[in-house]
């Protein structure tokens, strides 16, 4: 790794990463190709960096894929103006490296290369926070390192105040799963935006999963996960609104289920001494203040998603025998044949035994894996047609409500997950 | 003094008898093989199934859907057991040959020498329609729940398209593998194949060319429009 450190927000120039002695924060930013967005994020972190931890010595890492447009010459160029910023203008011990990634092209592997800056600079608290991000201000740099620095936590998930229909795997797999696994109420498991420790990082450099999924997609859940079941101190950092630009309009859903889901089920795998004790659940310290944004109408074709439910049902329901239990497959069955739109209710306790007997298939290895996940996809949009119908004139905080009512029905079914787990069933 | 009778009757008899007497000990020896090799291809048999049953093939082949499609074939038996079954006649064909062989009559050594030949040629041709249906099972499930995924109505119908294509392609290479009208073979396939495309692309070109245009237009249109478009963030 050569990467080019560049001292101080005018400066640039090539050096090396024992030029920079020890460092007390790190804050990472993943990029490919984010020549449009880097800048304000890379300002907005050097800003929260120097008006919130002026005496520290803090270095901001630009791990980079290979972009070709200019990404690395943005952030070396990118610097803050601070005389209209801060009142006060204290110069802190920051600095720039811009580097680029090795191994397998992705997230993960970016990530990597921070974790090992970081284990290489010694920094006690660092962070990682996305390159396309809109919304991000110098207070999100507090609120996901300080309780780290200050507060002795190892991991800081983000907690984002989002529209009621954005993050659908999030809220109807993701989140109710982890959340009925590991016990602890992360509500955005894999946000993005994280702070931890610099002890967590040398943890996680330690894991043997840099040539997996983990190092293209699956990062996300991977670090929350493995610092849930690796009993790190755990706590949820309010950032207010995430704007982003839209990943990759055209990715295919049923592949960004396959990689989500997946990562989920192959953590299961991984940690199943860890989850299949645990019982309930309980909230985790959360910092920042926390005020609810508003809904903005947006369009959502219900119909569209019911008519590939019925679809799914009717073309992949022999394949449905193989692993969904009968009292799951007659309710689909069921569900299907309704004409009515307004009576489509994809219930809570058929939705949860759908995502374990998943679960439980890739677990047995019931045929083939991608083909069991990558069939999940018609009844996933059944489930969000459902969510929608139900939700449509609710607010923020009704929909919230609601989320819990499914969570606490996944908590309520996991015997059903553990004793089949462990063949008793 | 021989008789007439001797000459035409004894002498002969004589001489079979003697052929028989001198044939007896490799009729013997083969039979002996024989048995040997009955007993050897039940222990064959019985092992193979162990060893299969020990890493949990059974469950397998219920899990990828073999059993099922040998009982739609109204095999009753299980994979498995089949299996073993094979094995045992396998080995025993094998020892038949084998006891022929030990018996030395010159036009059973010809016919077998032939056989042998061929027989290679058999078995590569059975794997070949083996992995061709097993091939086509896999990707005509892919091929359905990427349809199904895809909103595509048709999707039984491709999916078993993709099966049948497959099969079809198995079985033409294995008659090529034996030699079995290798030419004719390659022939027909390839204008049953050209035709069938040939037909679509008519079929679809001609009888679908308002529905081609409905379809692009309300697609391009949506994207213009946004109708029917989702703002739904998935992540």
């Amino acid at each position: 790794m050569t990467p080019d450190s560049v001292p101080g927000p005018a400066a640039s120039g090539p050096g090396q990463l024992d030029e920079l002695g020890e460092v007390d924060i790190l804050v990472g930013i993943p990029s490919f190709n984010n020549a449009k967005t880097i800048g304000h994020v890379v300002r907005a972190v050097e800003v929260g960096l120097n008006k919130y931890f002026p005496g520290r010595r803090s270095v901001l890492v630009n791990s980079d894929g290979g972009s070709t447009d200019g990404t690395a010459d943005v952030v070396r160029e990118a610097s803050a103006d601070f005389d209209s910023i801060l009142l006060e203008h204290r110069i802190g011990g920051f600095r720039k490296l811009v580097t680029p990634y090795h191994g397998v092209p992705g997230k993960g592997s970016a990530f990597r290369t921070v974790f090992q800056i970081a284990r290489q600079l010694g920094a006690k608290a660092c962070a990682v926070v996305d390159s396309d991000l809109r919304s991000i201000t110098p207070e999100w740099i507090e609120l996901l390192v300080k309780p780290v620095l200050e507060e002795g936590f190892d991991y800081v998930s983000p907690y984002y105040m989002r529209h009621k229909y954005d993050g659908t795997i999030t809220n109807s797999i993701v989140y109710p799963l982890t959340r009925a696994l590991y016990g602890k109420r992360i509500r955005q498991p894999i946000g993005g935006d994280f702070g931890f420790s610099g002890r967590l990082a040398s943890f996680y450099l330690e894991k043997n999963v840099w040539e997996s999924d983990v190092a293209r997609f699956g990062i996300d859940i991977w670090m929350t996960t493995t610092a849930l079941a690796n009993d790190f101190r755990i706590c949820q950092a309010f950032l207010g609104a995430k704007i982003h630009d839209a990943k990759d309009p055209g990715a295919d859903l049923s592949a960004m289920l396959h990689q989500v889901v997946g990562s989920v089920f192959d953590l299961m795998e991984e940690y199943a001494g860890a989850w299949s004790a645990v019982k309930g659940s309980e909230p985790v310290a959360t910092f920042g203040f926390v005020y609810s944004v508003g809904l903005e109408p947006i369009h959502v074709n219900v119909d569209r998603m019911i008519e590939m439910f019925r679809l799914g049902v009717k073309d992949l329901g022999p394949f449905y025998k193989a692993f969904l239990p009968a009292d799951v497959l007659s309710f689909l069955d069921d569900l299907a044949a309704r004409p009515d739109r307004r009576s489509f209710t994809y219930a809570d306790g058929a939705w949860v035994k759908t995502i374990m007997s998943f679960a439980l298939a890739c677990h047995r290895k019931d045929v083939s894996r991608e083909h069991i996940i990558k069939s999940l996809t018609p009844l996933y949009l059944g489930k969000v047609a459902s969510f929608v119908n139900e939700t449509w004139d609710c607010t923020a905080e009704e929909v919230e409500a609601r989320l819990e009512e499914l969570c606490l029905a996944f908590e309520k079914e996991k015997s059903y997950l553990v004793e089949r787990w462990n063949g008793k069933a | 003094m021989n008789s007439p009778i001797d000459k035409v009757f004894i002498e002969p008899l004589r001489e079979v008898a003697r052929k028989l007497v001198a044939f007896l000990p490799s009729l013997l020896t083969g039979i002996v093989v024989f048995a040997a090799g009955l007993l050897l291809a039940w222990l064959v048999k019985v092992i193979v199934v162990r060893v299969l049953r020990l890493f949990k093939l059974d469950a397998a082949f219920t899990r990828s859907g073999v059993s099922d499609a040998l009982q739609k074939m109204a095999v009753k038996e299980t994979p498995v057991k089949l299996i073993g079954r094979t094995f045992f006649w396998l080995v025993t064909f094998i020892f038949f040959i084998l006891a022929l062989k030990v018996m030395k009559v010159p036009v059973i050594d010809q016919l077998l020498e032939n056989l042998l030949l061929f027989l290679p040629n058999i078995f590569v041709a059975l794997i070949i329609v083996v992995m061709g249906w097993l091939l086509g099972n896999f990707l005509g499930r892919a091929a359905l729940i990427a349809s199904v995924n895809a909103g595509i109505k048709l999707s039984s119908q491709i999916s078993r398209g993709v099966k049948g294509v497959i099969l079809v392609f198995a079985i033409v290479m294995a008659f090529e593998q034996v030699g079995i009208g290798r030419t004719t073979l390659v022939v027909a396939f390839a204008i049953a194949f050209g035709g069938a495309v040939l037909a679509l692309a008519l079929a679809f070109g001609l009888g679908g060319k308002d529905l081609a245009r409905t379809y692009l237009e309300k697609r391009f249109k949506k994207d213009r429009e946004g109708d029917g478009r989702d703002d739904l963030r998935h992540l």
